[in-house]
């Protein structure tokens, strides 16, 4: 075969291949990164409810009002997200550790029941569950919390209505709905991990926290990372939770725990802003970009 | 006291911790299945039981019969049974040829379909809506269809590359050897192989459907187009206090076929993510 003919059927072999995966990516296209494009470029206009069709290019005017007039409320949505992220994924992996841990002490005969009724919640429609938290555990009046509080003689909470406690509430229902993914990943590692490595420990003298620190947290770090980065970033694209207990339309609480993508939601959506929710739509767009970098950098380090 | 009996009593604390702790976990979910089920409207009453006073089914007919439910089944099925079949049918040979061939552009692909994947379509979901409005499909059951069908593609492609990743060549290979035409080794050897990640895949394309709130009601506006997620949510949205028992009643009927799914496939579940490229 000259390399004339080798290059005519690999052309061949493209144009099959570009065939075939034809329907699919032109879906992907269509559907998805036009609509994205368009978002960068609405971000660029003044497009609103007054400027639905006659609107204006007016530069990077939305991305300095997000990044440089912090009254806007972009900034503090955003350090709101961070650290909604840093608490959820540090009590997140410390309940999840905690409770795999003591599932998988030796003699627990009961541990398979315990693992599918704690499964529970993450079997359940994510939404389903956050409004039936909403109307059945937070509602200030006949909500189940309140109900205890009053038959203990205590005053009733707002449990959704200041931003502090907005945020508790939040971070509860989150932890519910996360920790069941989080124990089953801890779980499986932990039963990875081969037994007489414990065994040759604890015949050595290692105390429970020396086994924990040199023997399982280093077993179970490459395993679990994959599944932490990906709820990193759930965590920190979580809209569910925030905007179904807080900020519904027609029945907002009052505390302001905006994260970004809830922010970027209400902008659209509620006050009408095209232009400058594309805005931050392609700001977030841009940091997710950032963050898989830097996530897929290291575990490329951490697998080698 | 000896070993033995400490060791007992240890295992006893941690049982005791654990039914407690499914308990409260559970308590939501309990709760909402004793309300449903109560007869008397004693939300406020200050002695409330898991276990209801008087039984009744009374909020679950209420469900089927006054509420416009088994529109929005219809409704919801409609659109997972339409996005399915799209996704899938493109996303089945476009899956296999990224993960078999080697072309010009597959790893730019590739990198892009990562990207997407991290992006929430809920970000380009008012570009969206301004694109449809001017087509007319905006309150229609194709444009929320285009949504799903688009958010989807993404998912199936890089889901199900990931597996047929996992099936070795050799395998094929032999089968060439044997005189098997590129058809047949596609239906009759990679099809087979492929069937845990196509059900898996087609599970969380339904799911996704099935629980997809957001751009139903932006995109629906009369109660009549909407689906089982957007209408649960204009239930408990318009009147609170008064149809919190018919409110949970719908959830339970809403999430039990999802209950059902989730831990008939369990095994499947983490087995077909997993093994296929995206996981959680």
């Amino acid at each position: 075969m000259n390399s004339d003919t080798k290059k005519k059927k690999k052309r061949a072999d493209t144009l099959f291949a570009y065939l075939w995966s034809a329907p699919s990516l032109l879906l992907i296209f269509l559907i998805v990164i036009f609509p994205i494009l368009y978002t960068g470029y609405i971000s660029v206009t003044n497009m609103n409810v007054y400027h639905w069709n006659n609107y204006e290019f007016i530069g990077l005017q939305n991305y300095k009002d997000a990044l440089l007039v912090f009254d806007n409320g972009f900034l503090s949505a955003l350090f709101r997200t961070i650290l909604w992220t840093a608490v959820n994924m540090v009590l997140q992996l410390i309940l999840a550790y905690v409770l795999a841990s003591l599932l998988n002490i030796k003699g627990l005969r009961l541990r398979n029941v315990y693992r599918t009724l704690l499964i529970f919640p993450w079997a359940m429609p994510g939404y389903v569950s956050i409004l039936l938290w909403k109307t059945g555990m937070f509602n200030s009046q006949f909500g189940l919390l309140n109900q205890w509080l009053t038959k203990a003689g205590l005053e009733p909470v707002k449990w959704l209505g200041s931003n502090f406690m907005a945020f508790f509430s939040c971070t509860v229902v989150n932890l519910w709905l996360a920790l069941p993914f989080m124990i089953t990943i801890i779980d499986g590692a932990l039963q990875s991990i081969d037994r007489s490595f414990y065994e040759s420990a604890v015949l050595e003298g290692a105390t429970w926290f020396e086994r924990t620190r040199y023997i399982t947290l280093p077993m179970i770090r490459p395993i679990i990372a994959p599944s932490v980065i990906i709820t990193v970033f759930t965590t920190f694209k979580q809209f569910d939770v925030i905007y179904l207990l807080t900020q519904q339309v027609g029945s907002k609480t009052g505390a302001d725990i905006h994260t970004i993508l809830t922010y970027a939601y209400e902008k659209a959506f509620i006050t009408n802003n095209y232009g400058y929710s594309s805005a931050i739509s392609m700001m977030i767009f841009a940091m997710l970009i950032v963050f898989s970098w830097l996530s897929k950098a290291n575990t490329k380090e951490a697998s080698i | 006291m000896t070993r033995r009996s400490l060791e007992r009593v240890k295992l006893a604390v941690v049982n005791l911790f654990f039914i407690l702790l499914c308990f409260a976990v559970l308590i939501p979910i309990l709760y909402a299945l004793s309300v449903s089920l109560n007869a008397d409207n004693s939300l406020l009453s200050a002695n409330f039981s898991f276990l209801p006073k008087h039984f009744t089914l009374r909020n679950y007919r209420a469900v089927f019969v006054d509420e416009p439910i088994m529109l929005w089944l219809k409704n919801s099925l409609i659109l997972a049974v339409i996005t399915l079949l799209v996704s899938l049918g493109t996303g089945i040979p476009a899956a296999y040829i990224f993960s078999r061939k080697r072309f010009a552009g597959r790893r730019l692909i590739l990198n892009a379909l990562v990207l997407l994947y991290a992006f929430p379509s809920l970000l380009s979901m008012m570009a969206l809506y301004k694109l449809l409005t001017p087509m007319g499909l905006i309150n229609t059951r194709l444009g929320l269809i285009i949504v799903y069908t688009g958010t989807m593609a993404v998912f199936a492609l890089w889901n199900m590359k990931g597996y047929f990743d996992t099936i070795p060549l050799e395998i094929e290979e032999a089968a060439k050897v044997d005189g098997a035409s590129p058809v047949q080794i596609v239906t009759r050897i990679v099809l087979p192989l492929a069937r845990p990640t196509i059900a898996v895949t087609a599970m969380m394309i339904l799911i996704y459907v099935w629980n997809e709130y957001i751009f139903a009601i932006n995109f629906m506006t009369g109660s009549d187009t909407y689906t089982l997620a957007a209408g649960l949510n204009s239930l408990q949205a318009t009147e609170m206090s008064g149809s919190w028992p018919v409110f949970s009643a719908a959830s339970l009927v809403v999430s039990f076929p999802i209950l059902i799914i989730f831990f008939a496939l369990q095994k499947n579940m983490t087995t077909g993510l997993t093994s296929g490229g995206v996981k959680g």
